[in-house]
């Protein structure tokens, strides 16, 4: 690879003798290669999730029967949906083009370090659809490809469907994460790679179940679970009763509040999974906190009761249709702005993708916190502020009350989740609100945090259960970083701002090193957060015993 | 014997490192087989360190038990990588051959013993991050997601913590 040699030692090294294409060392010969292995594939997409979303080609099919049950013409649908999209996004025409396989990116993406699969490096998950490309849609190709030996030459190859198996395999053994392109001298986006790989496999009904049936639930009843809304404020009544139990303090929210002055959006995950659920409760502390001492009114919906958007592992329409919902409901409150909790892929979307699919969301205000009057202008046109930024505003103005001591027995180090660290550069927010809440806290080795942070190993709808070996080797990197902070500081806590890595990063630590757990970063503010009225507090939101009580 | 791989220990430790980088394919061999930063690649690092933890313990004494302890990291990996069984502990068994370079004629079959308890080590250890791997994919949702609906008194039935005894949840 580039970085190992000179260009003059790299010209020395270059092998004149012509190579057969029955070679092994051929990569992109992919009748041997392509074996869709148990644990690395997840399984395939419902037929009724498919239908609910109108989405092509619904039917039972198995990954590893020989026949796919794809449409007689499929080859011409993909043709015809590549064709169409190098029209319609440059970036994608030119990402095709302009690669020049420097290996930049080879060793950066977290599946290829630990599945130690070559076709795991982003280049060559790239090349995948490249070769198709350029086969197809180059005039170098077109020529090339009637010579002996030219498809070779140019790194083309036909659409076959050995070529196909092998793409659906490796764009869902992507999570869309971007850590390649911070090394990518040109700024290809190997994420939109995938993306556009992944709708293109759409167009031919060939989407996984963990994505399909989150994205119809949500359309159909508002979040990924498809928990209806009456269950949705059962677990909110729930969480309410706890933290009665608690601090003594009622902090019930308020739904569907026309006229409230924000509306408060987070992943079904903080309402419905563990540890999530403790996050969703540092929330209601918050809010209630914020009613009582500076009368902010906050609603919650059971409408727009998913901040996360599966849709966009699936195509942009889907990605658009989703998002639409959180707007129309603001729209429908006519809230001035949106708070978003603590999610990852949600505010990928938001920051890169809102505003040209839904926006501007001239209905509402430029976000301005009310308590401090603090204008966050980097939300000017989507209208919708990240908790940790509004959070960490509260906090440095001193409007908070918080006592560290109650989180005394947590040594933090924090996990930059992939989409708002690289998607929207959130890096020192989340950070500010941990070191206000907890008094000893760790960076784990730079080369793993902030930009260059690691993936969980499951984002991108790959956070399911069957493709557990592909996750806990994609999350290796990950984890050894974390193990390092452990031995090295005694590191017990890892903090987080996403919903699926609060999910994910729960198993990576439970495989790779037992001795930590996860936590959001809201959990810490629930427990630091000293409420009007409170009652001495004698456990944690996880209800066990304050650091201190426990000895009494 | 315990003295000749004391001294010879570097030169054991770089030919079973690369004997077991090698088991991965071509492309991706040069690239873990790199001494880099450990945190830009973990597997290339922990192979080492776990190679080097195995053949410093043999030369103490020490038990199974030490043994899985310092292989779990090296197997931990190449348990959830796409090796079969037999792929995942075959790097152990590459030790006989590098050894027979340095290991004097009279010591060699009590090094192959040798061998054959750090291979049955592994075995152990790769059946225990296997299990592990299927307790995982068995509970993880049940754990995350019906957990919280266990404490929310929205579903009834055998908790999770009593199905699993004391194992931690």
């Amino acid at each position: 690879m580039a970085d190992e040699l000179t260009p003059d030692e790299a010209l020395d090294k270059i092998d004149y003798r012509p190579r057969s294409s029955s070679e092994p060392r051929n990569w992109l010969d992919t009748t041997k290669s392509v074996q869709i292995r148990p644990g690395m594939y997840c399984y395939a997409a419902k037929p009724e999730s498919v239908e609910t979303l109108g989405l092509p080609n619904a039917r039972a099919w198995n990954p590893t029967d020989e026949d796919w049950k794809l449409p007689e013409n499929w080859q011409e649908i993909l043709h015809n949906g590549i064709k169409e999209r190098l029209e319609r996004f440059r970036t994608f025409k030119i990402f095709m083009d302009v690669c020049v396989r420097c290996g930049a990116c080879a060793d950066k993406c977290h599946f290829f370090l630990g599945t130690g699969d070559p076709k795991n490096m982003p280049v060559l998950r790239a090349e995948l659809l490249r070769s198709i490309y350029r086969n197809d849609f180059t005039l170098a190709g077109k020529i090339l490809k009637k010579l002996p030996g030219g498809q070779r030459l140019l790194g083309a190859r036909d659409l076959t469907l050995d070529a196909l198996k092998e793409m659906w395999y490796y764009f869902f053994q992507c999570t869309e994460c971007r850590r390649c392109s911070v090394f990518c001298p040109y700024g290809i986006d190997t994420a939109e790679i995938t993306i556009m790989g992944r709708e293109l496999l759409n167009l031919i009904g060939l989407n996984i179940d963990w994505i399909a049936t989150p994205v119809s639930n949500c359309y159909q009843t508002g979040n990924h679970l498809g928990i209806q809304p009456h269950a949705f404020k059962d677990m909110l009544d729930f969480f309410v009763e706890d933290i009665e139990e608690i601090t003594g303090v009622n902090c019930a929210p308020q739904y569907q509040k026309k006229g409230a002055d924000i509306l408060f959006v987070t992943p079904s995950g903080d309402v419905f999974a563990d540890p999530g659920t403790y996050t969703c409760q540092g929330y209601l502390i918050l809010f209630k906190y914020l009613k009582e001492k500076y009368g902010l009114d906050v609603t919650w919906s059971t409408y727009a009761s998913e901040g996360g958007n599966f849709g966009f592992f699936t195509s942009h329409e889907t990605m658009k249709r989703l998002n639409a919902k959180m707007y129309a409901e603001a729209r429908r409150l006519g809230v001035k702005w949106i708070l978003g909790g603590e999610c990852g892929h949600m505010w990928r979307v938001i920051h890169q993708y809102m505003d040209t699919m839904n926006g501007p969301a001239d209905f509402m205000e430029v976000p301005v916190n009310p308590i401090t009057g603090t204008r966050f202008d980097n939300a000017a046109s989507t209208k919708m502020v990240h908790i940790t930024e509004f959070t960490a505003d509260l906090i440095k103005h001193g409007k908070l009350e918080l006592d560290k001591s109650r989180n005394a027995n947590r040594i933090m180090t924090f996990h930059d989740s992939c989409n708002p660290a690289r998607g929207m550069g959130l890096l020192e927010e989340p950070r500010y609100v941990i070191k206000a809440c907890v008094d000893q806290f760790y960076e784990m080795p730079p080369n793993t945090i902030r930009e260059q942070t690691f993936c969980c190993g499951s984002g991108a709808g790959l956070n399911a259960g069957e493709n557990m070996e592909l996750r806990m080797a994609g999350a290796l990197p990950r984890a050894n970083a974390l193990k390092y902070v452990h031995e090295k500081f005694g590191v017990n806590t890892l903090g987080t701002i996403c919903a699926i890595d609060r999910a994910a990063l729960s198993t990576l630590c439970e495989y790779w090193v037992p001795e930590c757990e996860v936590a959001g970063v809201h959990e810490l503010v629930g427990n630091a957060l000293i409420l009007p009225g409170e009652k001495e507090r004698t456990e944690d939101l996880r209800m066990e015993p304050l650091p201190g009580v426990e000895e009494e | 014997m315990k003295q000749t791989i004391k001294k010879n220990r570097n030169q054991l430790l770089e030919s079973w490192f690369h004997a077991t980088i090698n088991t991965y394919p071509e492309e991706s061999a040069r690239v873990l087989g790199k001494k880099s930063d450990r945190f830009d690649n973990p597997v290339g690092a922990v192979t080492r360190e776990s190679l080097e933890d195995v053949l410093t313990l043999v030369t103490e004494s020490f038990g199974r038990e030490g043994l899985e302890k310092a292989l779990d990291p090296v197997i931990r990996i190449r348990a959830v990588q796409a090796f079969n069984p037999a792929d995942a502990v075959s790097f152990v068994f590459a030790l006989k051959e590098i050894g027979e370079s340095v290991i004097e004629k009279a010591d060699i079959i009590k090094f192959y013993r040798l061998v054959d308890e750090i291979a049955l080590a592994a075995f152990n250890r790769y059946m225990k991050c296997r299990e592990d791997i299927f307790l995982l994919k068995a509970t993880e949702s049940k754990r995350r997601i019906h957990h919280a609906f266990e404490r929310a008194g929205l579903v009834a039935e055998l908790s999770e913590g009593d199905l699993l005894g004391s194992k931690k949840s």
